[in-house]
């Protein structure tokens, strides 16, 4: 398993630099340029949202180009643990994103906040269930297809987007209010909830791949 | 010779193409050349088997075991090269190997370093930099550095030069001499079969037309060659195929004795594998 996920970031080896800088440059960027929201959580989630999914998106355009997967069925490599590979690569990207933030944190305290656990755990959270769709999908619909398809939703998220936000704070919806435990039980619940989503479509995209022709 | 990996009524439907009750044995110690025209259901059954393509329906067995049962097993003894590599360019041989290597319970990292130095091939040299010639010999060293048991190549002589399809063929036929070592090789190129192989399947449009030990194949039919005078209604009929001319006529048949009686004057030669093939799909 740990050689299929090292082999995804050796795929994208083109683009580690930029993505190093990214994952420095960005949450400092955004920290400057934003003052309506918990900075710290948006400059962390956004910035290792961009980086994953650039990751990931290269990784695929090249498995798609190459059909190298096909080959790699054809070895003792299960369907499955290829499937599992992809997510750890999405886990290994955020632990990484995250690991930068800290540092960025400590080095330069004025201009980014540390992060706190409840930050983290919403961070996952939102990663989990933005993967948990994506990486089916694009099992389900190849490289090609699931493309146009998460270019529509790219388009309708801005608006949709801040209309749920809205929505949620015109309704005073939280997390908080939704579980009647203490703060640090809610952040492990994230988790959690995380890891459940995460378990689920990998499950999924394990179905859907093993019936796949390569 | 007991078989390594039987076939038994393997269906798959594609639907512009279908594999149609595909059953054939692969013989121990045997380099197997599957032949057909391109299109034929060569990769369609290499993919199968691999399983790369699902089955609609059949068994495959490998030592008489379902290989769905024992899919690890058989995959960490066979060793593959498909017909366009399906290498990640971008990677280096080395690299390349790194991903590939730690899949196999018994790979054996001096085996490889020794295909390596003898094919000439660099640890870092890119992969879309190579030859053809010189990525068919990589996907070998990969292919057999973990000792497989049986080694399965997709069209691997396909667009290469004379030289390095004899240097291929001499690779198989050392490969080969080691005890229980075993070959199913698909090719178009039927001369490469001429001179290795020992068993022939033929496919065409998706259906096994005839699985059987070359040399006996080959002298069980007759290429036939004369005067067009000797071709009447009665004659006609103990030809596979038959090409007539102005100046006389050629076909395959496979009734020499009968040839032999009924048309005094004409010549029979043994056939090549190509001859037997397109005589068999033109029917």
């Amino acid at each position: 398993m740990y050689h299929l996920v090292k082999k995804d970031f050796l795929l994208a080896k083109k683009y580690w630099f930029i993505m190093l800088i990214a994952a420095f440059v960005l949450p400092i960027f955004i920290n400057i340029k934003v003052d309506f929201m918990p900075r710290g959580f948006l400059a962390f989630f956004l910035s290792t949202l961009f980086i994953q999914y650039l990751l990931f998106n290269s990784v695929s355009m090249i498995e798609y180009k190459y059909k190298g997967h096909a080959l790699l069925c054809a070895t003792p490599y299960t369907r499955r643990a290829m499937v599992r590979a992809k997510y750890l690569f999405i886990l290994a990207i955020f632990v990484g994103c995250y690991i930068s933030y800290c540092l960025l944190a400590i080095f330069i305290p004025t201009k980014i906040e540390m992060l706190s656990l409840s930050d983290v755990g919403v961070s996952i959270l939102i990663v989990a269930v933005i993967f948990g769709i994506i990486i089916p999908v694009q099992y389900r619909f190849g490289y090609e297809k699931s493309k146009y398809i998460f270019m529509f939703i790219i388009f309708l998220f801005p608006f949709v987007f801040p209309m749920m936000i809205e929505s949620m704070q015109a309704h005073q919806i939280g997390l908080q209010d939704l579980l009647p435990f203490s703060q640090i039980v809610q952040d492990f619940f994230l988790g959690i909830l995380a890891l459940l989503i995460s378990w689920m479509s990998m499950g999924l995209s394990t179905r859907i791949y093993s019936k796949q022709n390569l | 010779m007991k078989p390594i990996l039987e076939v038994k009524g393997l269906k798959k439907d594609l639907g512009t193409f279908a594999l149609k009750d595909i059953s054939f044995s692969l013989l121990e110690g045997c380099i197997t050349g599957f032949i057909g025209v391109n299109g034929a259901g060569k990769t369609t059954t290499i993919k199968s088997i691999l399983g790369l393509i699902l089955k609609d329906a059949g068994e495959i067995a490998f030592y008489g075991k379902d290989i769905q049962l024992i899919e690890r097993e058989f995959k960490n003894r066979i060793g593959i090269v498909l017909d366009d590599g399906y290498f990640y360019e971008d990677l280096t041989l080395l690299e390349m190997k790194n991903i590939i290597a730690p899949a196999y319970s018994n790979w054996d990292e001096a085996v490889f370093k020794k295909h390596m130095e003898h094919f000439g091939l660099p640890f870092n040299q890119q992969i879309s930099t190579l030859s053809k010639g010189m990525r068919m010999k990589y996907a070998i060293a990969l292919a057999i550095s973990h000792h497989p048991d049986l080694l399965i190549m997709d069209e691997p002589t396909s667009g290469l030069d004379p030289q390095v399809r004899m240097e291929l063929m001499d690779i198989l036929l050392n490969f080969i001499k080691q005890d229980g070592k075993s070959v199913f090789f698909s090719s178009h190129i039927t001369s490469d079969l001429d001179k290795v192989a020992d068993m022939l399947i033929l496919i065409d449009k998706g259906g096994i037309i005839l699985s059987e030990e070359k040399d006996i194949l080959l002298d069980r039919h007759g290429l036939v060659k004369g005067d067009t005078k000797e071709i009447n209604e009665h004659t006609r009929g103990l030809f596979l195929s038959l090409h007539e001319t102005e100046y006389g006529f050629s076909g395959l048949t496979d009734n020499k004795t009968v040839v032999r009686q009924q048309m005094g004057n004409v010549l029979i030669e043994r056939p090549t594998i190509e001859d037997v093939m397109l005589s068999y799909i033109r029917r």
